[in-house]
């Protein structure tokens, strides 16, 4: 791997992407065109973990499919590393550089044994045999389902299968993974497994993570989260900012973490609680300093 | 309508080597009116445990009674019984096939054997029930929003005109606010027609909101059963079975454990918040 | 009721036979089928079945499993043997009625009825120790001079692999959506044969429109992992013949010999 670091060089870049597409009844006449994105500039940079939120019709998933040529804008650009994927020649680099994992973990796996599926993307990029084993082998392992390789992906729970998703395009060893609600449809230990896997990605390999979700605290630990309403980026900002604003996403048909929203509250209530909470640690600490206590007790 | 759960086993793929237990040895009392929360990880059996209350399984061992009748009698009317106990299996907009919504929410009143006009009447009120816009009535299912799709999918169950309503991770895949609104739905279904509602989730604070009474299933058998308080008291015994308590129980427990006197039984964003604030505002 | 077909599941163990190369045990099937028609008396038989009976005893695969396979072609078996059995012009030995059996009758029903057994038996011992990727990889790898007259191997093995791999999850979708329709009062059961065809819409539509929905989510998957087709393709597992797969063949030429000299010349 060429070297990697983290801050200036541009992995995405979209320039005044809009997406639009027509609606036909029955007979196959035009009833209207829907405008799924509507003019969205975005620059992520190389190591950087970014959250697109979004209530469902948001736009999101529309957005995610241009960051690897699924879709294409109908007005606007996007580069993904320098390249503009309306680039018929550059389509099979820009795939293997932008991977994506999808919301549903059965609809994704094309192997019938897992290590089968890992090995799919390279398959296809034309890698030579053993490199195939050992990229296998590596991404497996990072995703921490090394010990299922020889599994069928059926007998796998929700969770894992997203990982072997994930694991399937590390194993095109690319500059960014594009993360479709990957945990939409999984159960709570199975939702923190894969996030702690793209987090551990991100951290230790530099991967550049775009996750895009509507499970607030999953975004805690973003570096800069986007959220999006009628295919236009409404909010971005750091966690701690986009939070902060508590009435304003509920408008837009989200949430806050439990904290977030506690604290919002109380604040409320009257208590002078700092905006932007966003863990049960930091709200645990200014509570302690502005609440009465007891003799007995405490540390 | 009284259902009891008497010693209830089931396996799966009896007599063969991947024979396993998805049920043991259950016994429950689900009141008239009550609202349940029932919890547990992927694989604890809460699935198959409610698949047994309409009498879709048939358990190995033991007895289900609704109104002290065994379900599994050779003459017990399994039909009638499943309109009385309606349920909602997860994503049940995958099972809409009709050409308008209308049309699809009649298809369970129609399999009771009602008029055309009658199975219309009670899908239209199903509808109004679930809130779904009328303009919608006659559009196709598949036109719809996720969450519309969803709607109109409880209407289909509503429609057979329940006593019990069991619902199978209702929100699953909707965003925030849809995933509120279907609370919300379920809730003034309960209040408001006094619909006995069984709540499977994942989510410990939705359980914990809404339901007076939660059953907590592990390998097959019930592991609590109580108000979410007690319940949520054994929380670090529910992190070893893959579950938590709701985030405001843990902010209140540390609260405690800190020497701060508020009430660490608390379970619901405003009891916890209340609690807060008055300690507060007596501590200034 | 959808669990019971284990035709084209696969048996996870490390035997010999799992090991070979999945060309060698489709053309092991292939021939095994052919030495059943070509033998004709008991010897014959005798002799399928011994070669059988060792690479099921190879094969490590249960027995329990090779019979419930067994199960799904009760039905044929049965309409095979009866119409054999009854509809044989030949020496009569039993009549009741206007039923009677011949000897000719009772000779090759009982043949014909092993045959499918020994068939049914052999095919699947083949799906039981080959995954279904290298069975379509030994299929791709088998039909490859087909390319020259423009037919696309590579994508009909693929095709048939994807397939294999979404028929567990669209039985168990089916079972869902069966269960679902169900509790809204369905009724699969009973009911005159029109009936029972039009309680069958709710259960295919939303199949039906799940499939697609998969195909589509499948599809997108695939090319978002640079899929595209055949060319410049490599290979995780490329198929390479071992030693152990040039002594199969020959045990197979030698069974094959034995069966054709047992067939034409002996008998």
């Amino acid at each position: 791997m060429e070297t990697r670091r983290t801050g200036e060089e541009t992995i995405i870049r979209t320039e005044g992407v809009r997406y639009e597409y027509t609606r036909r009844d029955e007979e196959g006449n035009i009833e209207g065109t829907t405008i799924a994105v509507d003019g969205v500039d975005m620059t992520v940079r190389r190591g950087e973990f970014i959250a697109i939120l979004g209530h469902n019709g948001s736009g999101k998933s529309t957005l995610a499919k241009h960051f690897n040529a699924l879709l294409y804008p109908t007005e606007g650009v996007v580069w993904v590393t320098g390249c503009d994927t309306r680039d018929d020649a550059r389509l099979w680099d820009i795939r293997a550089h932008a991977g994506m994992v999808f919301q549903n973990p059965d609809n994704q796996i094309i192997g019938q044994v897992v290590e089968e599926d890992v090995g799919f993307g390279p398959e296809n990029l034309g890698v030579p045999t053993p490199e195939i084993w050992e990229r296998v082998e590596e991404s497996l392992r990072a995703v921490g389902m090394l010990e299922y390789r020889k599994a069928s992906p059926n007998h796998l729970s929700g969770g894992q299968k997203q990982r072997v998703s994930i694991a399937g395009v590390i194993a095109m060893h690319p500059d960014c993974i594009i993360l479709d609600e990957p945990t939409a449809m999984l159960d709570p230990v199975g939702r923190k497994d894969v996030i702690r896997a793209a987090r551990a990605l991100n951290d230790v390999e530099r991967i550049t993570i775009i996750l895009i979700t509507h499970y607030m605290e999953e975004v805690v630990y973003a570096d800069r989260v986007f959220v999006m309403d009628r295919g236009r980026v409404e909010m971005s900002g750091t966690p701690r900012e986009i939070f902060s604003q508590v009435t304003r996403l509920q408008s837009l048909r989200l949430t806050v973490p439990q904290a977030t929203l506690m604290a919002h509250a109380l604040r409320e209530g009257g208590m002078p609680l700092p905006e932007g909470i966003l863990t049960r640690q930091e709200l645990v600490e200014e509570l302690r300093r502005l609440m009465p206590h007891t003799s007995e007790g405490g540390d | 309508m009284s259902i009891r759960l008497e010693h209830v086993s089931y396996i799966y793929d009896a007599d063969t080597e991947m024979a396993h237990a998805a049920l043991e040895d259950v016994d429950l009392e689900i009141a008239d009116g009550s609202f349940i929360g029932l919890i547990g990880h992927t694989g604890s059996g809460k699935s198959t445990l409610i698949q047994h209350l309409n009498g879709l399984l048939t358990p190995t061992a033991g007895r289900v009674l609704v109104d002290g009748e065994d379900i599994a009698g050779k003459k017990y009317d399994r039909r009638a019984l499943r309109a009385h106990v309606g349920l909602v299996f997860q994503y049940p907009e995958h099972q809409l096939f009709e050409e308008t919504c209308l049309a699809d929410v009649c298809f369970g009143p129609k399999n009771l054997r009602l008029s055309q006009t009658e199975a219309e009447e009670r899908a239209r009120r199903a509808l109004q029930q679930v809130g779904l816009d009328e303009q919608y009535y006659k559009a196709s299912p598949f036109e719809l929003s996720g969450g519309q799709k969803r709607r109109v999918a409880i209407a289909g169950v509503l429609a057979m005109d329940p006593r019990v309503l069991i619902l199978d991770e209702p929100t699953a895949g909707l965003d925030p606010s849809g995933r509120a609104e279907i609370l919300t739905l379920i809730a003034g279904l309960h209040r408001e027609m006094g619909i006995t509602v069984i709540l499977v989730s994942h989510s410990m604070e939705d359980v914990a909101d809404y339901c007076g009474r939660l059953i907590v299933m592990n390998h097959g058998r019930v592991a609590w059963d109580g108000t979410p308080a007690e319940v949520f008291r054994h929380y670090q015994a529910l992190e070893e079975i893959g579950l938590a308590a709701p985030e405001v129980t843990y902010i209140m427990r540390e609260l405690a454990a800190a020497g701060i006197p508020v009430d660490s039984e608390a379970t619901k964003l405003d009891e916890a918040v209340n609690s807060i604030l008055k300690l507060w505002r007596k501590g200034c | 009721m959808l669990k019971d077909i284990t035709l084209g599941q696969y048996y996870q163990t490390d035997s010999v036979l799992h090991r070979l190369d999945p060309r060698v045990k489709l053309a092991g099937t292939f021939l095994y089928i052919l030495s059943l028609f070509i033998v004709a008396d008991a010897r014959g038989y005798v002799v399928a079945f011994v070669f059988l009976a060792l690479c099921v005893g190879l094969s490590q695969v249960p027995l329990r499993f090779i019979f419930r396979g067994m199960r799904s072609i009760y039905f044929l078996l049965a309409l095979t043997i009866t119409f054999n059995l009854f509809l044989t012009p030949g020496e009569e030995i039993w009549r009741f009625h206007f039923l009677a059996i011949t000897r000719e009758g009772a000779r090759t029903a009982s043949l014909m009825g092993i045959r499918l057994i020994f068939l049914i038996t052999g095919s699947s011992l083949m799906t039981f120790t080959t995954t279904p990727n290298q069975l379509t990889d030994g299929l791709e790898r088998l039909l490859r001079p087909l390319r020259l007259f423009h037919v696309p191997v590579h994508e009909i093995a693929m095709m048939m692999s994807i397939a294999l791999r979404f028929i567990p999850i669209l039985m168990e979708e089916t079972d869902k959506i069966m269960k679902a329709q169900i509790a809204r009062g369905a009724d699969f059961e009973s009911g005159s044969i029109m009936q029972r065809a039009r309680a069958l819409v709710p259960l295919l539509v939303p199949l039906f429109i799940s499939a697609f929905r998969r195909a589509n989510d499948l599809a997108l998957a695939m090319e978002a992992r640079c899929y595209h087709g055949g060319e410049g393709r490599t290979k995780m597992k490329p198929l390479k013949y071992a030693g152990r797969d040039l002594g199969a063949y020959g045990i197979l030429a030698g069974y094959l010999l034995c069966c054709i000299v047992l067939g034409r010349w002996i008998g």
